[in-house]
């Protein structure tokens, strides 16, 4: 028995000094020098070749790849790699002046061939969005510094598209090797250089400072992208430090950290979240043709309520899809529709449906939650309509995109400073309006916003946007504030139509 | 004994074909829309059709597997469809961190579950009441609640240990040890709990045994009884226990990955099963498969080198 006992103890004593060693560790397993920063990240970009990336994941291509036009913070535009732009009288041409300073890794010089040559490829490699350049007819190389683009028609996001996953600039050298190295290998202009040994693709990305970069430097050597499933751990490394910056979107994870003395916080509003209902047309559910009706499910929720129980008051009601930062944007449309289940009723009797009718939504749990299914339900059940809930897992999107089953489905979208942008997601048949509806004023006034700056295009768009709440082409309910923690070290700048900022958006605290 | 290995080990490569086979057959199920997925729901219908097509999701499924088949039994297991990256060097990069996490849980609760097993064994009484009490409450406390406490207590109240992270050995050993240690300690609250008690009963059996009482009346020391005689035919059970808890330990994996943002193949089997990545998905499952095969036939071999009777039987 002495035997055991002794063993235990010599284990005891190995506990402790292991714990004692760990303690010492820990601290330098952090990520909290001043040189480095470590962003939290719930976003997974598909690949680091700029043909597949998205604007959701565009901080990843930022750190290795330059784009054509930089797109500031406030949503405006300042030159990178483009020095200038200009376009004709009918905007149908764009002229881009480029550096001529700039080189890839391998000495490869940027010039208009290589403009020319990543955005046809961007436009026909098959990537998310790859139709943003739809409108671009050919792209023309004037001499090494010049390019114009020549579209078939006007389109006012162009160069918003340019700032964005259109505008990332490869080296073009690698666009024939085989296998396509630069899905895991970029190869850009870029402040940073990809540090493959230390990365490990889906969980972390590491960046290093590149040698030599054209541009100015950004204040941190190192830049680490760490992927996380769930905002609990991202609130815990915030607070021990192993994140230095993160954004967050649930309302609980956002009380969580607000409780934290040592963290900064600020907010952004940035989705949307409504119904989009997508058949106006009524051809999968009749009630839809009908404006009353639509108005009627308008009228039938109380969006002030819901967000106070669901989001804890985290955001602001609304009944238009365009965002406070665009010009089409009108605050008195935000309380359009007030809670008024009575006049619901009433509108839904003189469209014919005094009976109420059925209504079936497909339910992705990340987006609508419990809360929201049922609040939903309880306020349509109470002018009549009876909604039910398909629920389907995200993979099974198929049956919404592809097999259209549904007349419309809660969605949460991120609001672009630049109106054509939404324009395209919501209004033109496509993206989300797959069936393809429209109207004589929509298509009347689509052509007059297109030719247009978006500022002289003003009176056109706020008469779209009040167009679309007034004959209720969604439900909006409300725009969602995000959170962007920062653990006190660093400063962060929210960016225009992003949910994580650009990555020029970081600097160490003062 | 090398007949027994052999026959497990072919028994074993059945299993894997059948396992490969039913995965690739559940995981294309015919609603799940992978170039959707891919490229987002702002994405015009006909790229994600083609990129469907260019997946090869358009063919019959089981063309889709002899395909992939075909492939992994020269080696080549594809790159992921969601991020690209060659599935070997992903699984590569990221096994290590939940064989640290198991090796450790395993290590960690062999050794603690034989110290409290013997000591609650051999000693009864209050010391056995209390052994068990331990156990029983260790074991009906939920995974998530523990790990939750432990990660509140040790990283974010008294920052000990980070929350979250993985430090390669490679890396910084020093760095490794902090940020597995708290994984490992949640983990092993239930692994300690459950495969104590089998040690305890076992030590119990085992000592009532006449043999034992023979021994112990021709005055052999009792620290010579335990460890020669008791022990390794008490052995058989606990080691049982044990290669079920480090096969069933990649559920607990999946838990303790997620909240501590460890990049292991739990957290990744999440990841990636949610979106269908079938590459990324069937080489968990490969790998998966062949360390359950691996362990039982490793603990079967210990028991029968251990207790020669077991290996007769």
């Amino acid at each position: 028995m002495q035997k055991i006992r002794r063993g235990a103890a010599a284990l005891a004593a190995c506990a402790t000094a292991a714990a004692a060693l760990t303690a010492c560790g820990g601290s330098g397993g952090g990520s909290g020098s001043s040189d480095s920063l470590t962003v939290a990240t719930m976003t997974l970009p598909q690949s680091l070749d700029p043909k597949d990336a998205a604007g959701s994941a565009l901080p990843f291509f930022q750190a290795a790849y330059d784009t054509l036009i930089k797109r500031e913070p406030d949503g405006s535009y300042s030159p990178m790699l483009a020095t200038k732009w200009e376009y004709n009288g009918d905007r149908t041409e764009l002229a881009l002046t480029l550096r001529g300073d700039v080189k890839f890794d391998d000495g490869t010089p940027f010039d208009a061939s290589a403009v020319k040559a990543n955005m046809e490829r961007f436009a026909k490699g098959g990537g998310g969005m790859a139709k943003t350049l739809a409108d671009v007819e050919k792209i023309e190389v004037t001499d090494a510094t010049h390019a114009v683009l020549h579209l078939k028609q006007p389109n006012p996001a162009m160069l918003f598209y340019l700032s964005d996953a259109a505008g990332l600039m490869a080296n073009p050298a690698k666009f024939d090797d085989a296998g396509d190295p630069l899905k895991t290998k970029p190869d850009g202009t870029g402040p940073y250089d990809l540090d493959s040994g230390r990365t490990a693709i889906g969980t972390k990305w590491v960046y290093k400072a590149a040698t030599g970069y054209w541009g100015t430097k950004l204040p941190y050597k190192e830049l680490t992208f760490q992927y996380f499933d769930n905002e609990t751990a991202i609130v815990n490394g915030l607070k021990t430090g192993q994140v230095n910056a993160a954004v967050l979107q649930t309302a609980n994870a956002q009380a969580r950290i607000e409780e934290d003395p040592g963290v900064e916080t600020q907010k952004q509003e940035f989705d949307f979240q409504g119904i989009l209902l997508f058949d106006r047309d009524g051809k999968i559910a009749p009630a839809l043709a009908e404006p009353k009706v639509r108005q009627a499910l308008n009228h039938a929720i109380d969006r002030a309520t819901m967000l106070a129980k669901i989001r804890q008051g985290r955001g602001e009601v609304t009944s238009q899809v365009f965002g406070t930062e665009s010009v089409a944007y009108q605050e008195e449309l935000d309380s359009h529709y007030s809670y008024d289940p009575a006049k619901a009723k009433q509108l839904l009797e003189e469209a014919g449906y005094a009976d109420g009718f059925e209504l079936k939504l497909p339910r992705i749990s990340a987006i609508v939650s419990d809360a929201l299914a049922s609040s939903l339900q309880t306020y349509f059940k109470a002018i009549g309509v009876e909604l039910t809930w398909d629920d389907m897992d995200q993979s099974a999107v198929r049956r919404i995109f592809t097999d259209r089953e549904y007349p419309g489905m809660v969605m949460n979208i991120g609001q672009s400073s630049s109106d054509w942008v939404a324009i395209g997601e919501l209004v033109l048949p496509g993206t989300f309006n797959f069936f393809g509806t429209t109207d004589g004023t929509v298509r009347k006034l689509l052509p007059q916003i297109a030719a247009a700056q978006a500022q002289e295009a003003e009176p056109q768009l706020h008469e779209l946007n009040r167009h679309l709440v007034e004959d209720a082409w969604f439900v909006p309910f409300y725009r969602l504030s995000y959170l962007h923690v920062s653990d006190g070290d660093v400063t962060i700048e929210p960016q225009s139509g992003m949910a994580l900022p650009s990555i020029y958006n970081y600097a160490p605290a003062e | 004994m090398l007949s027994f290995v052999l026959r497990r080990t072919a028994a074993g490569v059945v299993l894997l074909f059948v396992i490969s086979v039913l995965s690739y057959l559940l995981l294309s199920i015919p609603d799940n829309d992978v170039g959707r997925q891919l490229l987002g729901n702002r994405a015009a219908q006909d790229l994600v059709d083609a990129k469907n097509a260019e997946l090869g999701l358009d063919r019959p499924v089981l063309a889709q597997y002899a395909d992939w088949l075909a492939h992994a039994l020269r080696g080549d297991f594809g790159t992921s469809w969601f991020t690209g990256e060659d599935v070997v060097q992903s699984i590569s990069t990221r096994l290590p961190v939940t064989l640290s996490l198991m090796a450790g849980v395993t290590l960690v609760s062999a050794v603690l579950s034989l110290l409290l097993g013997v000591w609650a064994g051999v000693r009864r009484g209050p010391v056995d009441r209390f052994v068990q009490i331990l156990g029983v409450v260790g074991y009906a406390l939920p995974g998530f609640l523990v790990t939750l406490v432990i990660v509140v207590v040790f990283a974010v109240r008294l920052g000990w240990f980070p929350a979250v992270g993985y430090i390669g050995f490679g890396e910084s050993p020093s760095g490794w040890l902090s940020t597995i240690t708290l994984p490992i300690a949640s983990l092993s609250v239930a692994a300690v709990a459950g495969v104590s008690q089998q040690v305890r009963g076992a030590v119990i059996d085992v000592l009532r045994q006449d043999y034992v009482r023979t021994l112990r009346a021709r005055g052999l020391p009792p620290g010579r009884i335990l460890f020669r005689h008791v022990l390794r035919n008490a052995a058989a059970p606990p080691l049982t226990v044990l290669g079920l808890q480090f096969v069933g330990m990649l559920g607990g994996a999946v838990l303790v990955e997620q909240i501590f943002g460890l990049p292991g193949i739990g957290s990744m089997t999440v990841t990636y099963t949610t979106r269908g990545d079938i590459p990324m998905i069937m080489a968990i499952v490969l790998v998966t498969v062949v360390g359950v095969i691996a362990v039982n036939l490793l603990v079967d071999v210990l028991i029968g080198w251990l207790n020669p009777k077991a290996r007769a039987s």
